[in-house]
């Protein structure tokens, strides 16, 4: 029993009185380890949250705020902009999960039959995710060059395909963008698959085999239902991630051409920090709590109705 | 028992609120507004731009050596440079957090915005001391002008008018003749097509992202004699980006891209990235401000040899070139002592050296000795004649290729000048950035749906002023 | 602090899988037994047919063939480009060196465009990030899991929040704060402003939480019985149990610091204090095409060499990010 246990057991309601007796039962020490936890996430986490919500009721430009209601919101819904925002960031993110959802889920059931050098297959799936975002950005920002030398269409033409325009067409872009974020990120999908299919009993698979199933049904129907709480987050928090995505059209596009790569959060960053003289904070935050909303109550409608499918 | 967790969960409510009320509370920005007249004797130290960080060692040294010339003269004010960069999306952020030196350039764009956001220093009083006040330029001087008639930012340097910049050396190859550089649009078009047939290069390349599209295709609107914005006389303004001018100029840029195909394909040119292949050779042609000589220089490593420069083709009536360039403006935190400091370092090292024989001469051998650009053309601050004296005194120093710029020295002072729209000048850039974006991304880009749209967009921008 | 990319986020996770055991209890199983017990679908049994076993072997070979192309097809030609004269990169980029290598990029790249400087910036910024999160995830999950005072279910519950709060909502409010702080001057242009809002990682004190969570309580019994308060039991118990934990978590905090894109961009507008995620895209303007491959694949080195020192560590961590148990 600790020091802690016994006070609990002489003093069992009320609480302490003094200063001297909190110190003394160890207050003092808890506050202190609690202390970089509390000012760190005060300061620069939940604070920052409270102040959203208020600035997305202010007009501010550093200098003063002056509150003006709804107003942000309107001018937020009145942007020509805000429409093709939203379809662009749709649009990704649905090309992101045709190409990045499925892709590594059959790569994962693949790997995991795997008997030697398994270490290589994930190390080689994964070494694209630790490349910093800038430099394969960058980097395929090249390969795109959509000249018949560019690199793309040099080995395109290989198999004579013709030049594609890539980034510099409206159709193209969007598309040309997808894929760069997927090989980015669907090593690290990979992983995570790898990781719960390694988690599955052998006895399951040992009772399937005694019934007679063959790969494909193991597969069907061990596997498979045994990663659906992984599938099921993984879905959602793709979604979620996507729906925020800035890193590749602000650096690929810039929003371009002709608005055509434009999302939610590039239209977030204009407001704030892109606009030539004039940064409209109260719109920004405006905007950023839409998206924090939408997303929440896409998630809430999502885990209902995952819910009831988890539950048969 | 009361909870024990009423306190805590107070505490932490608290913070929430807390976070609620800092956003409530404004921030009066309130300067020491100290009211007295500096003397002449009064200790003052002054922050003020120096060069881009990054720049040469070179350039760093001339500096240095033109502030020791200026302490030797004012024992009572001391400088501090400090290396900046403008960007016009960090400077409001820059002007709170308090980061901006006491004097800083801006460009002339940007001037009129920032006088009504009321983020500039009022230097009329000071300005008007200076002997020379009634020579600068008048339109020059207007950009830097509030609506109130006031001085808030001094002319100061990289005056241009846009230009045509070409490859010599692309010419050569193509069979055309380098000093006889096109002088209307279709020539123009000609020569970038026989340059791309004969090289495989693309004959010309437009800007097209970040604002500089639209800076580019208003330059080219005035070179068709169109304009894309209306001042009505009366406070409101109409944007006229409908205009035959900016049509004329979109139908240009479609017909060299899928006719021809002799435009460079990149819709994310900048001003930095179209210097940047022009260098590599990846154009042979393209529109900028006529001092980016310097900037090919330092930046791109160009060298004189390739480098030819000629006017940007003028065709119909009303056609105009468009000039832009950098002002000197004052933080809005200076006081009054500051202020007449500054004043005095606007005069020595932004314009002295267009006034005084001995400056151009110390100024111009201290940019020789350290191997940057004497002599590139730009327009005048004050009048042509003091411009041509103070190119005379440092004729000596002079190391650009002057005999590759004659197609627009020779005209440079005879063509008619406009400036750039005077209301909600960058949101009329964005609005052409898409244009042009759209022309080069779509074959079958509408361009009379997308004047209009952008017509409305911008006119709407300019009533809610 | 990281934005959410874009698909598979490594670094959240609504639950993470319980930690692996701790050095006290070393698992050791026969081979054959632990075979059969991570076996997979596919059965010994199924390896003998042969049909199964060729198709399945092709599949293995396309498949690696094709993960090698994935994995480090673009890295070979950044390292290709990176030595490649501008001219050839843009005339002719997948011929063999028709001209040449070009050594001078990287010397260039280096020094002239001073590729090292940024570099030492993004050591430090990632260096201070690192201490910031490894001293709010471990003091924060301390007192979550061991101390346990009595508003440790608040404070929890405020932690867990975060999580759900997008980072974007975050963007604009902690920029202001950055240029105005509670105390203090404008943090702007200065490293803190990096470092202090990165230790602000909810999945990193869950993290660590859960994993004290799994400590045995007995060593600690005995050390409070020994008399150490709990100072001594943080630091000398409950510490150098944690190095597998702690390793993740640097491991993250260095990766995640180093690709790090958009914060850096607001909070450090002054060129000479920018890490190399910040500056390399500014850098298209003046840079040649060769120079500029160059200092990317300068800026790819470290986090490779490091993923290819601690596989290990990455891919339990990866894994660990988003393994849900049902």
């Amino acid at each position: 029993m600790t020091s802690y246990q016994v006070v609990q057991i002489i003093e069992p309601s009320g609480r302490r009185h003094t200063l001297a007796d909190w110190v003394r039962r160890g207050g003092l020490s808890r506050l202190v380890f609690a202390l970089p936890l509390l000012v760190v996430f005060g300061v620069f986490s939940w604070l920052p949250i409270g102040r959203a919500v208020v600035m997305s009721f202010q007009e501010t430009n550093l200098i003063e705020s002056s509150w003006v209601g709804m107003d942000n919101f309107r001018a937020v819904f009145a942007d020509p902009l805000l429409g093709q925002a939203v379809r662009n960031t749709g649009w990704f993110a649905l090309l992101a999960l045709v190409f990045g959802y499925p892709v590594p889920l059959v790569g994962a059931v693949l790997m995991s039959t795997v008997r030697r050098m398994k270490g290589l297959y994930s190390v080689l799936a994964y070494l694209p995710v630790v490349v910093p975002p800038v430099v394969a950005v960058l980097l395929w920002k090249f390969f795109y060059d959509p000249r018949p030398e560019g690199v793309f269409n040099t080995m395109l033409g290989w198999v004579g395909l013709g030049p594609f325009p890539w980034l510099q067409d409206q159709t193209w872009a969007m598309p040309s963008l997808v894929l760069e974020a997927t090989w980015a990120a669907a090593g690290g999908t990979v992983i995570i698959y790898l990781a719960a299919m390694t988690s599955v009993p052998a006895e399951l698979y040992d009772a399937a085999e005694v019934d007679g199933a063959s790969l494909w049904r193991k597969i069907w129907h061990v596997t498979m239902p045994h990663l659906r709480g992984v599938l099921l987050i993984t879905l959602i928090l793709q979604i979620i991630g996507t729906a925020q995505v800035f890193l590749e059209p602000y650096l690929f596009t810039s929003g371009g051409p002709a608005n055509a790569t434009v999302t939610v959060l590039l239209l977030i960053y204009r407001y704030a920090f892109g606009q030539s003289l004039g940064s409209d904070y109260g719109m920004a935050t405006a905007l950023s709590l839409l998206l924090a909303l939408f997303l929440g109550v896409l998630s809430l409608v999502y885990f209902r109705l995952t819910r009831s499918w988890s539950t048969s | 028992m009361r909870s024990p967790r009423s306190v805590p969960v107070l505490v932490l409510t608290s913070t929430f609120v807390i976070g609620l009320l800092a956003g409530c509370g404004s921030d009066p920005a309130s300067p020491d507004a100290q009211a007295t007249a500096g003397t002449q004797d009064e200790q003052v130290t002054l922050s003020v731009v120096s060069l881009i960080p990054g720049s040469e060692q070179a350039a760093f040294d001339a500096f240095d050596e033109r502030v020791a010339q200026f302490e030797e003269m004012n024992p009572n004010i001391t400088i501090e440079p400090v290396e900046y960069e403008w960007r016009a999306t960090t400077f409001a952020a820059q002007l709170a957090g308090g980061t901006l030196p006491d004097v800083y350039e801006i460009p002339l764009t940007d001037a009129k915005t920032l006088i009504e956001n009321g983020q500039l220093a009022d230097i009329d009083a000071q300005f008007k001391a200076l002997p020379y006040a009634a020579d600068f330029n008048e339109t020059l001087l207007a950009a830097g002008m509030g609506e109130d008639g006031k001085v808030y930012a001094i002319p100061a340097k990289s005056i241009y008018g846009v230009a045509l910049h070409y490859n010599r050396a692309l010419f050569t190859q193509a069979g055309l003749d380098p000093d006889n550089p096109p002088t209307t649009w279709d020539e123009v078009r000609e020569d970038a097509k026989t340059i791309k047939d004969a090289t495989g290069v693309a004959g010309y390349a437009t800007m097209a992202a970040n604002n500089t599209g639209g800076w580019q295709l208003t330059a080219a609107t005035y070179s068709r004699g169109g304009r894309v914005q209306q001042d009505n006389g009366d406070g409101t303004y109409t944007a006229t980006l409908d205009n035959d001018g900016t049509r004329a100029a979109l139908q240009f840029l479609h017909d060299l891209r899928w006719e021809d195909d002799s435009l460079l394909a990149d819709t994310t040119l900048d001003w930095g990235t179209i210097n940047q292949a022009f260098a590599a050779g990846q154009t042979a042609m393209y529109t900028s401000g006529s001092d980016v000589f310097t900037s090919l220089v330092e930046t791109n490593g160009v060298t004189s040899d390739d480098y030819g420069l000629t006017a940007i083709p003028t065709e119909g009536a009303d056609a105009g070139v468009l000039v832009g360039g950098t002002l000197a403006a004052v933080n809005v935190k200076a006081d009054d002592a500051t202020k007449a400091a500054a004043i005095k370092w606007i005069d020595f090292f932004y314009l002295s050296k267009l006034l005084d024989q001995e400056q151009a001469v110390a100024d111009a051998q201290v940019r020789f000795d350290n191997g940057q650009p004497v002599g590139t053309p730009v327009l005048p601050i004050f009048s042509r004649d003091q411009y041509e004296l103070s190119l005379e005194w440092v004729a000596d120093f002079i190391n650009v290729p002057l005999d590759q710029m004659t197609g627009y020295t020779s005209v440079m002072f005879d063509q008619p000048v406009v400036g750039e729209p005077s209301r909600s000048t960058q949101e009329t850039y964005g609005a052409l950035d898409v244009m042009i974006q759209a022309v080069l991304s779509d074959q079958n880009a509408d361009i009379d749906a997308l004047v209009q749209q952008g017509n409305t967009t911008v006119q709407a921008l300019l009533d809610a002023d | 602090m990281t934005l959410i990319r874009t698909a598979a986020p490594v670094s959240h996770g609504r639950r993470a899988t319980p930690p692996d055991d701790p050095p006290a209890s070393p698992r050791r199983r026969p081979r054959r037994a632990q075979r059969d017990a991570e076996r997979g679908a596919v059965s010994e049994a199924d390896w003998h047919r042969p049909v199964l076993r060729r198709s399945l072997g092709a599949s293995h070979i396309a498949m690696l063939a094709l993960l090698v192309v994935w994995g480090i097809g673009p890295l070979l030609l950044l390292v290709k480009f990176a030595v490649t004269p501008t001219q050839d990169i843009l005339r002719t980029p997948l011929a063999l060196f028709p001209h040449g290598f070009a050594f001078e990029n990287l010397d260039e790249a280096w020094n002239d465009v001073r590729v090292s400087h940024y570099f030492l910036n993004t050591i430090a910024i990632a260096a201070g990030a690192w201490v910031s999160q490894v001293l709010v995830a471990t003091t924060g999950g301390y007192v979550l899991s061991v101390l346990r005072p009595r508003y440790g279910k608040v404070l929890q519950w405020a932690v867990l929040a975060t999580l759900f709060v997008p980072a974007v909502v975050l963007l604009v409010p902690l920029y202001l704060t950055i240029l105005d702080p509670p105390v203090g001057p404008s943090m702007l242009n200065t490293f803190w402003a990096v470092w202090l809002p990165a230790g602000a990682s909810a999945f990193n004190v869950v993290l660590v939480a859960r994993f004290f969570d799994s400590l045995p309580r007995e060593v600690f019994e005995a050390a409070r019985m020994d008399g150490a308060g709990p100072f001594r039991l943080f630091w000398s118990i409950v510490l150098p149990m944690s190095r597998p934990i702690l390793g993740v978590v640097s491991v993250f905090a260095v990766i995640a610091s180093w690709k790090d894109f958009l914060w850096p961009l607001l909070v450090l507008p002054n060129p000479d204090l920018q890490p190399l995620s910040v500056r390399l895209p500014s850098l298209q303007g003046s840079t040649d095409m060769g120079v500029l491959m160059a200092a990317l694949a300068i800026s790819t080195i470290l986090p490779v060499v490091l993923f290819a020192v601690f596989q290990r560590m990455f891919l339990r961590g990866a894994g660990l990010g988003g393994a849900v148990k049902g």
